[in-house]
């Protein structure tokens, strides 16, 4: 079976692994059925309808565990509650969990200030998308084939390319053109490049990050060389080591770059200042706006700790987030999941990977600090663990 | 006090296909297939027909080496009892007919 044949299997078992403990046994029972279905399409469809099923029961599960969560904190009841113990020990699928929340939030927004319907769907599809496309690069590292240099260099030669020759508005030179939909790449690249390189800092992997900085200065785009700056600024701090400052020095570079340059993009609708005009349009689309822009780096947070390069994805990952809801915040720039562009949905999905799906054994981190620096190549890749 | 509902569409089309099997047992993709529902339907309404004691679920030894096992599906008397009470009917039928 190749590796496209084997994707709906790899949907439904991400489903079995979503759904709530009492269920994961039908989870599994699907896993079973799907493994037997011949025509490729009825598999697709088998799956899509799994994943959707085991969304809707993790959320349900979610919102009841937390509301149970509040409750008994407010009756002062002292033992905590074991169902959000696991949930905390799952920090891929709280991160999943907050993207769905947050994309909602956003639909919210955009459905009270009347956005036109194709964005909410556009909105949509991007995080089925990005869900697809985290399966996939999950079932790539866990087979081993998911080489963070390699892709980190890909990543940044592919955001050189759009800044030399992509679309431009305005000055600026941000956007591929694709079937009529205008994609921002960056919004994918710098934060996965950012993840990547909390686990593997080899010097491919620290120029992938060199030429990403590069092309955000060429653009220019000063909220994802921000974003860029911020995270390697946090690691060069929290995991000290030659490649690791090098990489923040090339980051702060592009972002000084970005400063120095006019950014004269003007503020499109539904994307940019929205976390100022969506009171204006609906007091529920402005909590609507503040809450979705809360989760984004809400699992960065509250996501069980695990060993020291988890929490240096983890700080990475809230770092890169919460500076992009900043850059949003303070200019025009796209707010991300919570206003329309589903660049930034997919960005958030795939930048994922730099949670386990489940939280390490904290012994396992007493590694010598910067042990993964200075070229050395790394122990397998944890994503998949 | 349980409170008597009507049915949905697809749960009935799904207790009609279970019914028809008499005792044997059904598998989940041949269970989307004959009713004509997707499996985004069909678990959650299966997990619930199990929790109410209208299924019996278990897992069946796969039929040859090298294949997985399966879980399996068939009613109990209380669900062929509801299978009854709630029929297939009208345009929902014909829909049935044509996956059957």
């Amino acid at each position: 079976m190749n590796f496209a044949d084997d994707l709906p299997l790899q949907l439904v078992r991400l489903a079995a692994r979503l759904l709530p403990s009492p269920l994961r046994e039908w989870g599994e029972a699907a896993v079973q059925e799907v493994g037997g279905i011949e025509p490729r399409l009825e598999a697709w469809l088998f799956a899509i309808g799994c994943l959707a099923w085991a969304v809707r029961e993790a959320a349900g599960s979610l919102f009841s565990r937390l509301a149970s969560f509040a409750a008994a904190r407010v009756t002062k009841r002292e033992d905590p509650m074991p169902s959000l113990t696991e949930i905390l020990e799952r920090p891929r699928t709280l991160a999943m969990l907050c993207a769905v929340a947050a994309t909602t939030a956003g639909l919210i927004y955009m459905g009270l200030a009347g956005a036109p319907a194709l964005y909410l769907m556009i909105n949509l599809g991007a995080l089925a998308f990005g869900f697809v496309t985290l399966a996939t690069l999950g079932l790539a590292a866990a087979r081993q084939h998911f080489r963070p240099g390699v892709i980190g260099v890909t990543l940044g030669l592919i955001l050189l390319a759009v800044s030399l020759w992509g679309t431009g508005a305005d000055g600026v030179t941000r956007w591929v053109t694709l079937g009529g939909l205008a994609i921002q790449p960056s919004f994918i690249i710098v934060p996965l490049t950012a993840v990547l390189f909390t686990r593997s800092r080899d010097a491919l992997s620290l120029l992938g990050v060199v030429l990403v900085a590069s092309a955000l200065a060429l653009q220019p785009d000063r909220g994802m060389a921000g974003a860029l700056a911020a995270g390697m600024l946090a690691l060069a701090f929290f995991q000290p080591g030659r490649n690791s400052g090098l990489a923040a020095a090339a980051a702060v570079v592009g972002f000084a770059v970005t400063v120095a340059r006019a950014d004269p993009s003007p503020a499109v609708p539904y994307v940019d200042q929205i976390l100022h005009t969506a009171f204006a349009a609906h007091p529920l689309a402005g909590v609507a706006v503040l809450a979705g822009s809360a989760l984004l780096a809400a699992p960065a947070l509250i996501a069980r700790r695990g060993g020291r390069d988890d929490e240096a994805a983890y700080l990475v990952f809230g770092a890169v987030w919460t500076a992009l809801v900043v850059a949003a915040a303070l200019g025009n720039y796209p707010t991300p999941l919570v206003g329309y562009g589903g660049s930034a949905i997919v960005g958030y999905l795939v930048s994922l990977m730099a949670f386990p799906t489940r939280a390490a054994v904290p012994s396992a981190e007493l590694m010598p600090l910067g042990q993964k620096d200075e070229g050395e190549d790394p122990s397998p890749l944890a994503f998949a663990s | 006090m349980t409170r008597s509902r009507s049915l949905s569409t697809p749960a009935r089309r799904v207790l009609a296909v279970l019914a028809q099997a008499a005792g044997e047992w059904s598998h989940g993709y041949d269970l989307c297939r004959e009713a004509g529902v997707l499996s985004g339907t069909l678990y959650p309404l299966l997990t619930r027909l199990a929790e109410q004691g209208h299924l019996d679920a278990e897992w069946r030894k796969p039929a040859a080496p090298g294949r997985p096992a399966r879980h399996v599906y068939r009613l109990t008397a209380a669900g062929r009892q509801l299978a009854a009470e709630n029929p297939v009917t009208g345009a929902a039928a014909a829909r049935r007919e044509r996956f059957a």
